[in-house]
């Protein structure tokens, strides 16, 4: 498997895609330059091979067939451009219309919307050319009227997300005006997901005009590379051999005019949606080889500490300063150990780094070792997680599948070491054991609140019992209250199942009510660690005292 | 209360959710009165769908009332239309919980700033209130920070930033919509800080919206309760904390003493 | 022993019943869509009416081919206008059209003088197989490279699929097709010309193999031009999913690499699924000129025959007819997405 590459493909296929639609630019523009003969007119004997005078040979009207081929781009881009800019235009007045005025104006633009998308789209540009005429602003005008509507939809939806950002939000309630909020703050930001429909919609319009141009809908007194193929197909150029000339080359300048426009295209999509574009995300997870469950590796005896973690640097790739700057610690048995520091302390990494769970191709140094075995590698991480270590991931809100029911999906992770007719009843166990009541167990993920989502993501890791919970920021997001039952019940799961724990969090004060071990992160570095109440009523250093000091004073305290 | 700068009386609201047979009505304000005086600091705490942020939202005009009145100054002004809505917003400003969002990515921190007094029409991106702004809020030296763009800045700078546009235009009124929610706890007492001083030095009232309690207790001098739509509590500060008499509050003050938020259970 | 169980704020918001099961949700999606499909039908409707009339001049003149149009006397106009239902107010008119709608009479073709509805009935078949083949083969084969590349997204592997897909789909169909002809019935002479049927009596198993031997070639051109968006939409929707908590939660509880592909793909399929339907519509418009540049006897062939032979209550038919299919799978669409999301199946708490 090859390695991530350094640049999304995004800007090399834009690059080329604005190449080739430049070349073809630059045909339309410079034809009478290049062209020496017209493209309508005859210029010498009909159905001539390719020769001195006609470069390939000429039609069966005797018309330039090279002159057809280069003034064909003006068509083919003229209608691209024109369609698309009619079509966007239209699709964004739609979209900012319904989606910025709401109401009764929303609902009859969309409803719209929704009839002109359900439409196939050739038959009615089909028909609608038919009955309207063959000329190639009718042409532009058909297409457009028939592929606004995409445009429309796509932008009418980000409009609506766009309306609800926190800086339109602020600037609606500084009181700027509907045009001023929309041509700052919405249109501004609509530039990508636009310039990624017109694209699109030139693609199409280019394709749609050949299509129509083949079936003989088209503008009989221009050249366009559709009329060409069709002439030429009528002509049985495939039989006689001329094909080579008349065929293939209006079918090539088709394709590499739509290509431009598909590489453009995609290059406006990566920069509308930076997910795809994203190149550090290639999960190593994805890929490897299948195993065989269930395995349980013999279970090493037991030593204290459970981890080990010694001189532990991360970088997320090759080449940049690491994030995680030579960390060591140590877990220690049966008890809970907390992880804290604030964001960019890297503490999270330390946990995605050891278990092999970081995107891209992340540089992971030192040593680490977890029951006296060697942890870092990806073979390892992938032998103890879920096995030996269960993880509960940060954000856990989204961290179950909507696609199946919790008990499911617990199942699913308890059948790694056991049968699955074991497994399910495993899963009902464990969902009792962490509070929830047996009518919510083949509940789907968005039928239950944050609270409960956290603890079906909690049994989920113990559902193979494994030595050492690892919980990353296990109450973030969550209500005061259902933090409070959360944190109890890791204290009750610690006592009754005998688990060591480590939690990673920013929040020092909750996690000093359970932590036993504090180990405190700044910057990719371990500041202090030792004994959670020791470090917490004397902290040596500096940073430990400003991060366990971050209860605010209250009013009547202050001088 | 006479000198309030802003009177809420008796507000509600329903949102629609759900579909088909599921479809149900919400109440997300519930007879809500509440009233912060001039220069006076009140937060406003209650957990998620309290309908606190509803509150704010509708304090600023950014949501509706289905019944009820907002006061500013004595004006009522829940009914009025967006354009006659517009004068008074400028005594008003609205500060939310995200500063990675609240800032237009593609605008730099000067006109960012000088929104405010774009809309109003009374000064430009490169006005001297958008400098003394900025260092007002302890970005100093200012002109370090004028041209660049959001993604430049940290969190807290960021934060910063955004209450530099809310006193910009000298409102007389700031909601602040969990301010401190998206910031490092070590940058929390600034923030916290810097809301303290504003109101010092220019008598701009606040009303802070906040799920934390410890925040909450030392923001304001008023603290008011949310739950489920409805007011529960509401008082001097120090009184609320140490003798709760809602059985709400009792047991958020307890949640908050036991996952370390404050010193004592209620 | 600590308290553990839901705190009330925690269990607010549950909601546990099993009461949408079975044919219900399909039953409540369909009362959903039915709505859109029929004022896309009443509208597809009204459009077959109003075109030729809003079209510039004498809707006759549409009917009858340039070179009669001045030999035909007024009363033969007279007449031609009553047997096409032109006479009378644009009222009556229409009400006589809709009443011959609803009984199956879409009017005779000027063309070949038949009814249009069993020309049509004749030329639906292979217009469906044809699009039908392609859009299962283009969907199949575009998720599964889309798939493919979004799991290895930011290799080379990833970029070569992605380029050469998109090169792929940018030939215009029916140049693919004169390609695919050119070489496979031309130069190799290994497939038929053109037609659907055997010009022979073949029967059985023998006459199927004809059948398909002349749908190869089609269908391919066909399944080319839906394969991009197909894929496209793979790539991007899986690659999305990668994003969410869930994946890594998948693979922190210890599945295997294609435990979490799965976990990724369950989620994936419901764009994969819009985008086939509605490759429906655009391969029933594709099959037009690809139907052509083969002379197969399909729906798409009768489109091009009517336009170059100006008949247009044939043309009328067969938009309609297509209209039909496309809001057909529309519903289908909407129908199979309870099977997909159980959010659709049963809408709980609605946010988080």
């Amino acid at each position: 498997m090859s390695s991530t590459l350094k640049r999304s493909p995004g800007r090399t296929l834009g690059r080329l895609g604005l190449v080739l639609l430049a070349l073809s630019a630059s045909a339309a523009m410079f034809a009478p330059l290049v062209a020496r003969h017209s493209p309508t007119r005859p210029s010498g004997l009909p159905l001539r091979r390719p020769g001195l005078g006609h470069p390939l040979g000429t039609d069966d009207l005797g018309v330039d067939i090279f002159a057809q081929l280069v003034y064909g781009a003006r068509i083919s881009l003229a209608i691209g451009v024109g369609a698309a800019a009619l079509a966007l235009a239209i699709g964004l007045l739609v979209a900012v219309v319904a989606g910025w005025k709401r109401g009764w104006a929303e609902a009859v633009l969309m409803r719209l919307t929704d009839v002109t998308l359900a439409f196939p789209f050739l038959p009615l540009v089909l028909v609608l050319a038919a009955f309207l005429g063959r000329g190639l602003v009718t042409t532009a005008v058909v297409i457009a009227a028939v592929s606004w509507a995409r445009p429309a939809r796509v932008l009418w939806a980000q409009v609506l997300k766009l309306r609800e950002f926190q800086h339109v939000q602020a600037a609606r309630a500084m009181g700027g005006s509907g045009t001023r909020i929309v041509s700052r703050h919405i249109l501004t930001r609509l530039t990508p997901l636009a310039s990624a429909q017109f694209v699109r919609v030139a693609n199409a319009a280019v394709i749609s005009e050949a299509a129509l141009a083949f079936l003989g809908l088209g503008d009989p007194n221009q050249a366009s590379w559709g009329i060409m193929l069709s002439n030429a197909s009528s002509n049985n150029a495939l039989l006689t051999g001329a094909w080579k000339w008349w065929m293939l080359p209006p079918g090539f300048a088709l394709t590499v005019v739509v290509l431009g426009f598909a590489f453009t295209g995609y290059a406006c999509e990566e920069w509308a949606d930076p997910r795809l574009a994203s190149t550090s995300g290639r999960l190593r997870f994805l890929s490897g080889p299948r195993r065989r469950p269930p395995t349980v590796a013999p279970v090493a005896p037991a030593g204290d500490p459970i981890l080990e973690v010694r001189d532990l640097v991360v970088s997320y790739r090759r080449g940049t300063p690491p994030a995680v700057k030579g960390v060591s610690f140590e877990v220690p048995r049966g008890r809970i150990t907390a992880l804290v520091g604030e964001s960019g302390s890297g503490k999270s990494t330390i946990v995605m780094g050891l278990l092999g769970l970081l995107p891209g191709d992340p540089v992971v140094q030192g040593e680490a070792t977890f029951e006296g075995r060697k942890l870092l590698s990806a073979a390892a991480a992938a032998r103890v997680r879920g096995r030996r270590i269960g993880l509960v991931t940060q954000a856990a809100m989204n961290a179950l599948n909507p696609a199946y029911t919790i008990h499911a999906q617990i199942a699913e992770a308890a059948e790694l070491t056991m049968p699955p007719d074991r497994a399910r009843r495993r899963a009902t166990e464990l969902l009792g054991d962490v509070g929830l009541p047996a009518s919510a167990h083949q509940a789907y993920p968005h039928e239950l609140s944050g609270g409960m989502r956290q603890r079906v993501i909690i049994a989920m890791a113990l559902a193979n019992s494994p030595d050492l919970l690892i919980a990353d920021e296990p109450t973030t997001g969550l209500d005061l209250v259902t933090q409070a039952s959360i944190l109890r019940l890791v204290q009750d799961l610690k006592d009754r199942l005998g688990l060591t724990v480590l939690i990673i969090t920013h929040d020092v004060q909750m996690v000093l009510r359970v932590a036993d071990e504090l180990v405190i992160l700044e910057d990719g570095r371990v500041v202090e660690r030792g004994d959670a109440s020791k470090v917490a009523s004397a902290p040596t250093e500096d940073y430990s005292r400003r991060l366990l000091n971050t209860r605010l004073s209250p009013l009547g305290a202050r001088a | 209360m006479t000198d309030a700068i802003l009177q809420i009386r008796d507000a509600s609201k329903t949102f629609r959710t759900g579909t088909g047979s599921r479809r149900r009505r919400v109440a997300a304000l519930d007879d809500v009165s509440l009233a912060v005086g001039e220069g006076e600091i009140v937060a406003l705490v209650g957990e998620s769908g309290s309908g606190k942020s509803t509150l704010g939202r509708a304090v600023v005009g950014l949501e509706r009332l289905d019944s009820g009145e907002l006061l500013f100054d004595g004006v009522e002004y829940a009914r009025l239309r967006e354009r006659q809505l517009r004068h008074l917003r400028r005594n008003m400003h609205l500060v939310l919980q995200d500063p990675y969002q609240s800032l237009h990515p593609g605008m730099r921190v000067a006109s960012a700033v000088a929104e405010p007094l774009q809309i109003a029409g009374t000064g430009r991106a490169s006005s001297p209130r958008v400098y003394e702004a900025l260092e007002e809020v302890g970005l100093t030296p200012a002109s370090d920070f004028l041209q660049r763009y959001p993604h430049q800045l940290s969190g807290g700078q960021r934060q910063r930033v955004v209450l530099a546009r809310a006193l910009v235009g000298r409102p007389r009124l700031v909601v602040a919509d969990e301010p401190t929610s998206m910031v490092d706890a070590t940058l929390r007492g600034s923030i916290v800080q810097v809301i303290r001083d504003l109101r010092d030095r220019h008598g701009i009232a606040f009303l802070v919206i906040t799920h934390d309690l410890d925040m909450a207790g030392a923001v304001g001098e008023q603290v008011a309760v949310m739950q489920q739509g409805r007011l529960v509590e509401c008082g001097r500060t120090a009184e609320v904390f140490q003798s709760p008499s809602d059985p709400y509050t009792k047991m958020l003050l307890h949640a908050a003493a036991e996952v370390g938020r404050l010193e004592t259970a209620g | 022993m600590a308290d553990i169980s839901l705190t009330p704020t925690e269990a607010f918001g549950h909601q546990s019943d099993s009461r949408w099961s079975g044919l219900v949700p399909i039953g409540r999606q369909f009362l959903r869509a039915l709505p859109l499909a029929a004022l896309v039908l009443g509208v597809a409707v009204i459009l077959n009416f109003a075109l030729p009339r809003l079209a510039p001049g004498d809707p006759i003149d549409f009917l009858v081919p340039a070179e009669q149009a001045n030999a035909i006397s007024a009363e033969q106009r007279e007449q031609l206008a009553g047997s096409y239902g032109l006479n009378g107010s644009e009222w009556e008119q229409f009400t006589r059209y809709l009443g011959n709608l609803v009984q199956g009479d879409l009017g005779i073709s000027t063309r070949h003088g038949r009814p249009v509805t069993s020309l049509l009935a004749e030329r639906l078949p292979w217009t469906l197989l044809l699009v039908g083949t392609s859009v299962l083969l283009s969907t199949l084969i575009g998720a599964a490279l889309g798939f493919r590349s979004a799991w290895r997204r930011g290799t080379r592997s990833d970029v070569r699929t992605l380029t050469g897909v998109m090169v792929a789909d940018s030939f215009p169909p029916f140049f693919v097709a004169l390609l695919l002809m050119l070489l496979f019935s031309v130069q190799l002479k290994l497939l038929p010309v053109f037609g659907a049927l055997p010009g022979t009596e073949a029967q059985g198993l023998a006459f199927a193999f004809e059948v398909a031997r002349r749908a190869v070639l089609p269908i391919a051109a066909l399944t080319l031009a839906g394969l991009g968006s197909a894929y496209l939409v793979a790539r991007s929707s899986a690659v999305s999913e990668l994003g969410e908590d869930y994946v890594t939660m998948a693979a922190a509880k210890g599945l295997d690499p294609s435990g979490v592909r799965r976990h990724a793909r369950r989620n994936a399929l419901v764009p994969v699924w819009t985008v086939a339907m509605l490759n429906v519509g655009a391969l029933f418009g594709g099959a037009a000129p690809v139907e052509t540049v083969f002379s197969y006897p399909g729906l798409g062939r009768l489109i091009y025959e009517s336009v170059l032979s100006r008949d247009y209550p044939v043309l009328q038919g067969c938009f309609l007819l297509i209209a039909l299919g496309v809001i057909a799978a529309n519903l289908v669409a909407e129908l199979v997405y309870p099977f997909l999301d159980p959010r659709v199946r049963r809408p709980g708490k609605v946010g988080g």
